[in-house]
């Protein structure tokens, strides 16, 4: 685990940045980097993304580097296979993480399966990025969170970063790994959290959660927004004197089991929060690794915050009632002590 | 690029308002249909545009400039047909006699808006590009079986025909002869990228070749050319003729959505040539001005009208309640399984702390 003070840098400068400005920042610097890392996707290009993160790349790198393609996510997904195999890095996006469904045969069934079907031969060292996540009130499918759809599949990794900084070192963490990874960007991040970010190449490991709070009375489990929605509760919980352990994961896949037990070790309770929908969403995996390795640990029942079973954000003015909010973690929190 | 014979774009009112095919022109009843059906959504996407600047929407597509577009395929349809539209589609859905009043809800996010009603075969608005026209064609299919005389509609953008979903409609309804008509909707621009980034072909209609089903190149801006082909090819699909494709030229006026800003990839003069010399609904009152059938007065009565309308829609959408929290787990399954059952309870607790807050 990698404690907040333990961050490694390679450079002294740095600059206060929005986590959007956090990933330009990457993108700029990986194109710099490799000449085999070409980003492409939908808007990307001329635009910049529709949440603008590609701004800018496209003058500054050129059009062979980085561009608009048609649209078709199988396409988009398919061709980054294809490119791999001659020793490109791509580094695609899909507009809005409920899009990456049109492509998901081609994750599923060949991004993961192309190294081990042939025996090596052949990798898919890609990154797939896009924007997730609720609470802006845009359209159907422009607010899911599928990381579990990914978690499920094997030979994939699943970055979901909260901060700036891990943003940035995790995005450059991500381009460099050999396998395929899955960036998860929350468009509620994107420009609401600002911090310092070193203006140099580092990198973030894939695998390492990050300790957001220390207490040891409650350990709270997230990653991505709820990390801002726990981080509420908690600082509640912490004036009325309730110690929060709060454990942002960073990546899914791969888990850091050790920094999950060593908590719940010490803490005997643990609430999970996600924005996914609750019915085999990854805090269910979680909660297992727990029943597993550290049943004897627990003083009570684990509770998890997550979505309701239904469609993410169809309807702006009551949304909030079925994805987790502040306060429902902290309802989460009494729950968890009370027994 | 192989050497292509150039289709001739179908036009039968030139945007001076002139008339190109005098044979082809319906009745002027029919005309007037027209005219007042595109003046009618035009004014909602107007009204639309003009709630969202004051965060009284929520993210809307527009579609306002492709009135012709979709009033002219839309009104090709009888009752009992189907339509499948895409999020772009609100005029076409409008006109085949979707309620302004439950639009609005829908584009607010108000669940009354989502539910569709009873009377109406409109499948549900499809946000994920392309997925519509297999539907389209299954609905189209199972028309066929059943024997009815019944049809499917369904749009698509230019940039949508890059999704494999567009190819799997189409060729299912080609190739089971289908009573399907499949309508891009070519507005030139998929958000920012332009037509030439999608497909090497020079109209997107040619594709029907491939399918062996008859393609069609149309001024989407003329709704009497529009309306003249989707009459042919519904009625075709009608006869037992099977599916067409028809490629409708038009543009994209406005922004992507509510939420875009054009500035970022296109010039201003590219939208103003349009709006100044090929609007739709402008020719269309010049030629039944010409006719001696329009004058000023009917279009005041008709302005009045149709404000009167919207304004009657907008109270009706503006008094809706807010909407019951519980609406969020309605519709998840018929048979609502344990776990629903079991957030239910967990929606009530949190519906509870809100009241007493
Ligand atoms: C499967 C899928 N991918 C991406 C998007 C995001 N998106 C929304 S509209 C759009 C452009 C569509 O252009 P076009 O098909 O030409 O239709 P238009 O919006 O011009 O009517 C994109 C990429 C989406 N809605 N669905
Ligand atoms: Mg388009």
């Amino acid at each position: 685990m990698t404690l907040a003070a333990e961050r490694p840098t390679t450079e002294s400068t740095t600059k206060v940045m929005t986590m959007a400005a956090a990933l330009t920042d990457a993108l700029d610097l990986a194109l710099e980097r490799d000449d085999k890392v070409v980003m492409y996707g939908e808007d990307v290009g001329v635009m910049g993304g529709v949440f603008r993160i590609t701004t800018g790349l496209q003058g500054k790198h050129g059009k062979a580097r980085i561009f608009d393609t048609p649209l078709t996510e199988e396409g988009i997904i398919g061709t980054a296979v294809g490119m791999c195999a001659v020793g490109y890095k791509p580094v695609v996006e899909l507009q809005f993480g409920g899009f990456m469904y049109a492509g998901l045969d081609q994750i599923i069934s060949h991004v993961s399966r192309y190294r081990y079907r042939s025996r090596g031969r052949w990798n898919t060292p890609m990154v797939i990025r896009f924007p997730y996540g609720g609470g802006l009130n845009l359209l159907e499918q422009h607010h899911d969170s599928p990381e579990a759809y990914l978690t499920h599949t094997p030979g994939i990794k699943v970055v979901i970063p909260s901060s700036a900084y891990d943003a940035k070192g995790l995005m450059l963490a991500a381009i460099e790994d050999p396998d395929p990874v899955v960036f998860f960007e929350n468009i509620k991040l994107y420009r609401s959290l600002k911090e310092e970010v070193p203006t140099g190449y580092y990198t973030v490991p894939l695998g390492k959660a990050r300790k957001v709070l220390e207490g040891d009375d409650v350990t709270i489990i997230t990653w991505g927004a709820m990390v801002q929605t726990s981080l509420e509760a908690a600082k509640a919980a912490q004036q009325a004197g309730i110690g929060i352990d709060l454990l942002d994961l960073r990546t899914v896949s791969p888990l850091d089991l050790d920094a999950i037990l060593e908590s719940v070790e010490k803490t005997g309770r643990v609430v999970i929060v996600h924005e996914a929908g609750l019915t085999s969403g990854f805090g269910g995996e979680i909660a297992a690794l727990i029943a597993e390795h550290a049943l004897f640990s627990l003083e009570a029942p684990i509770v998890r915050v997550a979505h309701f079973d239904t469609m993410h954000s169809a309807f702006n003015p009551i949304n909030h009632f079925s994805r987790p909010e502040p306060t429902h973690v902290a309802d989460a929190i009494k729950k968890v002590l009370s027994s | 690029m192989p050497e292509l014979y150039a289709p001739e774009m179908f036009q039968i009112l030139a945007p001076d308002g002139t008339v190109n095919k005098p044979e082809l022109v319906p009745d002027m009843e029919t005309v007037e249909k027209l005219y007042r059906q595109m003046v009618r959504v035009r004014f909602f996407d107007d009204r639309l545009a003009s709630l969202a600047k004051q965060n009284k929407m929520g993210t809307y597509a527009l579609f306002g400039g492709q009135e012709a577009s979709q009033v002219g395929s839309a009104m090709a349809l009888k009752p009992g047909d189907y339509i499948a539209p895409m999020y772009r589609s609100t005029g076409a859905c409008i006109a085949f006699g979707w309620e302004p009043r439950l639009a609005i809800m829908y584009w607010r996010g108000h669940p009354e808006g989502w539910r569709i009603p009873d009377h109406l075969n409109m499948l549900p608005i499809i946000i994920d590009i392309g997925a519509q026209f297999p539907h389209a064609a299954g609905v189209a299919m199972g028309l066929k079986m059943q024997g009815k005389p019944n049809v499917a509609m369904s749009w698509i953008g230019e940039g949508g025909t890059s999704q494999g979903d567009f190819h799997a409609g189409v060729n299912w309804a080609a190739a089971t002869d289908s009573p399907a008509v499949f309508i891009i909707e070519n507005n030139g621009w998929a958000i920012s990228v332009p037509r030439a980034v999608q497909s090497k072909v020079d109209y997107l209609m040619r594709r029907a070749d491939g399918y062996g089903i008859p393609g069609y190149l149309v001024d989407g801006n003329d709704v009497l050319a529009v309306h003249h082909i989707a009459s042919k090819a519904v009625e075709d699909a009608r006869a037992g003729k099977g599916a067409s494709l028809i490629e409708q030229m038009t543009y994209r006026i406005r922004p992507h959505t509510t939420g875009d800003d054009p500035k970022a990839y296109r010039t201003e003069d590219e939208a103003n040539d349009y709006i100044t010399n090929k609007a739709p609904i402008d020719r269309v009152r010049k030629f039944m001005t010409d006719q001696k059938v329009w004058d000023e007065d009917r279009e005041a009565a008709l302005k009045l009208e149709v404000e009167t309308e919207f304004a009657a829609s907008l109270e009706a959408a503006d008094n809706a309640p807010t909407p019951d929290p519980r609406a969020l787990l309605e519709y998840a399954m018929v048979n609502p399984a344990p776990h629903l059952l079991r957030q239910r309870e967990i929606l009530e607790q949190r519906i509870k702390a809100v009241e007493h807050a």
